[in-house]
């Protein structure tokens, strides 16, 4: 892990709980195929992004950055303010690492 | 052919000829054979997904002058094999059974009492917004529950409870595999399929996949088994059909399967005869393994189990040396004990340390298709804690499907919050759920019921308003990706229209959330949702597609070993194959399976095994005309030595007596059980008259059975009740 990526899982790890961000799972399930899918899909014009592309504390140091394009610009000029939040707890919540059995339908 | 044999084509002939006939007539269809037969027919095939069992398997609807004459299997999806089994053709029955609900109906007499009042769809739709209204009032949104069982139009009601603020949705993996779901999920971060085609060694803790649902696997078990490419093994207190199909047959002693399953281990470690490689670069705690499988020897399980030492030490063997081309299968079939969570992950944790995960004949995770989706601005949240409190009780179970056992538990108890809405899409919590006593007292208790159904369920014949929904074949659904070792996407659209004022579920759903205030979740009809989920489809032209064969398949053969790349992260908290659990341990659990004795029955009782046939499996199909030809009636299984020592006869009736109830049926005496074991099978004994080829016929497990479930998953465990049997 870079040193980048550590320092801001730590800041992450400090600062946000650990549940699930006190947002809105599926408003944010929403916001996230409005806003991210558009260019994060297959045959997208930027690289496939789903919840599982990153585990529970490499999604925290994310949000926590709030950096989006690899820093070159603030990540709500893309996902508004006020649905950040919705999408973390989205992400969080079906992270790589986050406990979701599998079920069957539904 | 002899006389007692019955193929599809007789079963057609004999069942399809009469009944039909006689369904037909009675709803009205006399023109087709007003038409007769000399001009030319007035004939069309339309490919639709069958839903008379979970499976959804492809079929082509071959309808005449309107009616639907024949169902045949669509050979273009993979996964249902050009089958469709006979309860797949019956579906035709489900159309034209006299007994299905034509109309909406609100109850006049008491609940139960069977009196009810035909009204329009603007009265129930009324009717039950007023009370929904009146409860949210008095309790908040919170106090209405929402019950379904699996099915395409399964979100459209799920979506209604949320919407209207209420967190208690549950569903039926409580009451069917959620044990398995979880402990593979657990493990492997994801529940993969069993390549039963190409495996060559397959060990069956009771799954009676030859008998009870007929599902591809059923038809891999057949390729593989009977074609003698593998060989089975298979545990169960009972001679079912796959122990008469099965290679070795134990009848092992109830509830010890996890002990099996440890000494397997035991020796596949103590012998170095795991995969090394394996479990080196994908699994995490095999160390602890080593350690914990230590005391499980095969002469320890041969106490427990009643299966020889030198067999387990064989079958061991013989597994390990097969691999990975082995694997000890997972499912179908629902929970057992309240180990039942830790006995799958046993076998989970067997299959993992033999190397067989993505391989050929072992295990292989589903692949998936992708497709669009109709979105739109959700709800908010429910602000309210459940009712099952699943965080508390089973942090580790799926949120969305709740508890069951656990969550009727709490509102006869009125806690944390009451209970006083039911409303219910397309399952039968009456026989569903174990102990009926308490589920007519959890019905007792609610101030409004309301149940969308095609068929009058005993949940429906209790109900304040039920709500008809059109069968499958006279609806259009929700498109479904089949993910597997061959996926698909599968299409169910409407065959024939309605035949009665029935509705299907979206249509129900939407009436109601006019009324309650909630239309702008539902602004949308079924076309505009399907035509969404087309368009990301990996199809060309794929709604015309669609439309034309009902089903896509990707092409070419299955891939396998796509995870077994160094840099694959598994969806675990560790991103390997966890053997050893840290997140059970976390929560409270053993982080390794433990095996401890099953309490077994006192000398004048019996511990009650339950069971399924493939003409119906769920309790839902056993008024089907044609099916119930197979099997009018279910009876009592009991040994010849027992049935002896309490004057028994073959075929007398006999009371059967748990702690929470009686029922009476006729007595099998039948060496093909153990004598500790007494069994019945589920789908007969109705209450509700209007399911008239069952109703007071044979008797309901859900009677008798007791209320027990599973630590970890919270898994209703139906086998953890002891009876007594005397001549009635």
């Amino acid at each position: 892990m870079p040193n980048t990526l550590k320092l801001l899982a730590l800041i992450a790890a400090l600062t946000v709980p650990l549940a699930a961000q006190g947002g809105s799972d599926t408003k944010g399930k929403f916001f996230f195929k409005k806003s991210c899918k558009s260019c994060h899909a297959t045959g997208g014009s930027a690289k496939e992004v789903t919840p599982l592309s990153k585990t529970q504390a490499q999604w925290k140091a994310y949000f926590a950055a709030g950096k989006h394009k690899k820093g070159a610009e603030k990540l709500d000029s893309i996902v508004k303010p006020e649905q950040i939040k919705d999408v973390q707890t989205f992400l969080v919540n079906h992270a790589s690492d986050s406990p979701q059995p599998e079920t069957c339908g539904g | 052919m002899g006389t007692k044999l019955m193929d599809r084509r007789l079963f057609l002939k004999a069942t399809g000829a009469t009944a039909g006939a006689a369904a037909s007539l009675q709803v009205g269809c006399l023109s087709y054979f007003k038409k007769g037969r000399s001009g030319p027919v007035d004939r069309r095939e339309v490919p639709t997904t069958c839903e008379l069992c979970p499976n959804k398997c492809s079929a082509i609807a071959v309808v005449e002058y309107g009616l639907v004459k024949k169902l045949n299997p669509n050979p273009e999806n993979p996964k249902s094999r050009d089958m469709l089994c006979a309860r797949g053709n019956a579906a035709i029955k489900q159309v034209y059974d006299p007994d299905r609900l034509k109309q909406p109906m609100i109850r006049v007499g008491a609940r139960g009492e069977g009196k009810w009042k035909p009204v329009s769809w603007d009265e129930a739709f009324d009717f039950a917004a007023k009370k929904l209204a009146e409860v949210k009032e008095k309790h908040g949104p919170q106090a209405s529950l929402w019950s379904s069982t699996e099915g395409f139009q399964e979100v459209f009601f799920k979506n209604l409870g949320l919407a209207f603020g209420s967190p208690n949705t549950v569903r039926h993996p409580t009451l069917c595999l959620a044990s398995v779901n979880l402990a593979y999920s657990m493990t492997f971060g994801t529940v993969p399929s069993f390549d039963l085609l190409n495996s060559r060694y397959v060990i069956m803790s009771g799954a009676n996949r030859f008998e009870s649902i007929i599902t591809p696997d059923t038809m891999d078990l057949i390729g593989g088994v009977m074609e003698r490419k593998a060989k089975l093994i298979y545990l169960d207190p009972r001679f079912t059909v796959t122990a008469s199909k099965a290679d070795e047959w134990y009848p092992i002693k109830p509830g010890t399967d996890l002990a099996f399953i440890l000494a397997m281990i035991h020796v596949i470690i103590k012998e170095n005869r795991h995969s090394k490689d394996f479990v080196a670069a994908y699994t995490t705690g095999f160390d602890q393994l080593v350690e914990h499988v230590k005391p499980y020897t095969p002469e320890w399980a041969e106490k427990e189990t009643e299966i020889p030492a030198k067999d387990i030490l064989r079958i061991a063997r013989e597994f390990a040396d097969a691999a990975p081309r082995s694997l000890y299968y997972a499912g179908r079939r629902s929970s057992w004990y309240q180990n039942d969570f830790q006995m799958r992950r046993a076998q989970a944790i067997l299959n993992a340390i033999v190397g067989n995960w993505d391989q050929v004949g072992g295990m292989v995770p589903n692949a998936k298709l992708p497709k669009g989706e109709f979105l739109f601005m959700p709800w908010d949240e429910p602000k309210a804690p459940r009712v099952d409190e699943i965080d508390k009780h089973f942090p580790l179970a799926a949120k969305g499907d709740g508890v069951y056992l656990k969550l009727r538990e709490n509102v006869l108890a009125g806690t944390p919050y009451p209970i006083k809405a039911w409303m219910v899409y397309k399952q039968d919590p009456m026989n569903a759920m174990p102990d009926q006593a308490k589920t007519l007292k959890m019905i007792e208790g609610m101030d409004f019921i309301a149940v969308i159904d095609v068929a009058m369920s005993d949940m429906a014949w209790y109900a304040d308003v039920v709500f008809p929904e059109s069968a499958y074949l006279e609806r259009t659904d929700p498109v479904e990706v089949m993910a597997g070792i061959w996926p698909a996407v599968v299409y169910r659209q409407q065959v024939v229209k309605p035949i009665h004022d029935t509705k299907p579920n979206l249509e129900i759903v939407q009436g109601l959330a006019k009324r309650l205030g909630l239309s702008d979740y539902f602004d949308f009809t079924i076309e505009q949702w399907v035509d969404a989920e087309f368009k990301e489809l990996p199809i060309p032209m794929a709604a015309e597609h669609m439309k034309k064969h009902g089903v896509w398949a990707a092409s070419g053969q299955p891939s396998y070993g796509k995870t077994l790349t160094p840099d694959h992260r598994f969806v675990t908290k560790t991103g390997k194959i966890e053997i050893f659990s840290e997140r059970l341990k976390e929560a409270g659990q053993d982080p390794l399976p433990v095996y401890a004795s099953p309490v077994q029955p006192p000398n004048d009782r019996f511990r009650l095994i339950l069971g399924r046939v493939g003409y119906f499996t769920h309790a839902n199909q056993s008024n089907n005309v044609w099916l119930n030809e197979f099997m009018k009636e279910n009876d009592l299984w009991i040994n010849p030595k027992p049935a002896a020592r309490l004057g028994i006869a073959n075929g007398s009736t006999v009371s059967v007596t748990s702690s929470v109830g009686t029922v009476k049926l006729k007595a099998r005496v039948t060496e093909e059980i153990r004598p500790d074991c007494v069994f019945m099978l589920h789908g007969f004994g109705k209450k509700s008259k209007m399911q008239s080829l069952v109703y007071n016929v044979g008797a309901s497990d859900a009677v008798i059975l007791e209320t027990a479930w599973d630590k970890v998953s919270g898994n209703a465990a139906f086998h953890e009740t002891f009876v007594k049997v005397t001549n009635a």
